[in-house]
C-alpha cells in the first residue's frame, strides 16, 4: 500500500514537471500569438495559418519546438518561436488545445 | 492442407469486406464506372486522372484514427487534419515536399502529391463539421 501510494506521487510528480500551465499560456498567446492566430486560436488571420484551438498538446510542443530549434523552416514563426522558452512553448499548447471552440472535428 | 487454404480465402475475403466498408464509410459509393482504378503499372503521367479518394487512402492511415499517435522515437500525436483551414493544409504539404518540414512519412506523401491533387486533399480534408 505504501508502495503504491509512493508510485503515485512519483507519477504525479512525472506529470507536472512537463505540464504547461493554460492561464500562463493565455497570457503569452495574447502577446505572441493572438494577432494572427486569434486569442484563443480559433481565428486565423490568413487563410495560410492553421487553427490551433482543441489540437493535440504534445502536437502544439512539437511544432513550437521544431520552428525554435529549426526542423520546421518557416521565417514568421522562427521569429516567434525562436522568443519562446520550453515553459512558454508547454504554457501555449496547454491553453491553445484547451479550447473547446475549434473549427477543427473528427467527423468524416 | 485442404482445410487451411478455405481459412485462408475466407479470411481474405472477410478482410477484403471490411476494407471496402471502411473506404466507403461516410460517403456513398461510386458508381462502378467511377470506381478509383488500382494505382500500380501505370506511368506517373496518368495519375492525375485518378479520382482523389485514392488519395486520401494515404492520410486516413494515420489522421483518420482519433488519438493516433507517431511511431518510436519521436511519440506524439499525430496532428487533427479535419476542418483546419485548407491554405494552411496546401502550405504544409508544400513545406513537406520542398523539404521545410521532417516528417519521413508526411515527405514521401507530400513528394507524390501535385499541386491539384494537394488542393482537392486540402478541400476534402478542410471540409467544416457538418
Amino acid at each position: 500500500m505504501t508502495r503504491f501510494a509512493l508510485a503515485l506521487v512519483a507519477m504525479a510528480i512525472a506529470a507536472g514537471a512537463h505540464a504547461g500551465d493554460a492561464a500562463r499560456g493565455k497570457q503569452k498567446a495574447e502577446q505572441v500569438c493572438a494577432a494572427c492566430h486569434g486569442p484563443d486560436g480559433n481565428k486565423p488571420s490568413a487563410p495560410d495559418q492553421p487553427v490551433l484551438a482543441g489540437q493535440y498538446e504534445d502536437y502544439l510542443v512539437r511544432a513550437l519546438s521544431d520552428y525554435k530549434n529549426g526542423r520546421r523552416n518557416n521565417a514568421i514563426m522562427k521569429g516567434f518561436a525562436g522568443q519562446l522558452s520550453k515553459q512558454d512553448i508547454e504554457d501555449l499548447a496547454a491553453w491553445f488545445s484547451s479550447q473547446p471552440q475549434t473549427a477543427l472535428h473528427d467527423q468524416r | 492442407m485442404v482445410n487451411f487454404s478455405i481459412v485462408h480465402a475466407m479470411l481474405g475475403a472477410v478482410i477484403a469486406l471490411g476494407m471496402q466498408s471502411a473506404a466507403a464509410q461516410g460517403k456513398p459509393k461510386p458508381p462502378a464506372d467511377k470506381a478509383p482504378t488500382v494505382q500500380e503499372n501505370r506511368p506517373a503521367t496518368a495519375q492525375k486522372s485518378l479520382p482523389i479518394e485514392n488519395f486520401h487512402a494515404q492520410c486516413i492511415g494515420c489522421h483518420g484514427i482519433p488519438g493516433y499517435k507517431t511511431a518510436f522515437p519521436d511519440v506524439y500525436h499525430v496532428p487533427k487534419i479535419a476542418g483546419q483551414q485548407p491554405g494552411y493544409i496546401i502550405a504544409a504539404l508544400k513545406a513537406y515536399k520542398a523539404g521545410e518540414r521532417s516528417h519521413p512519412s508526411m515527405r514521401g506523401i507530400a513528394a507524390s502529391l501535385n499541386e491539384e491533387q494537394m488542393k482537392e486533399l486540402a478541400e476534402y480534408y478542410g471540409a467544416p463539421a457538418k
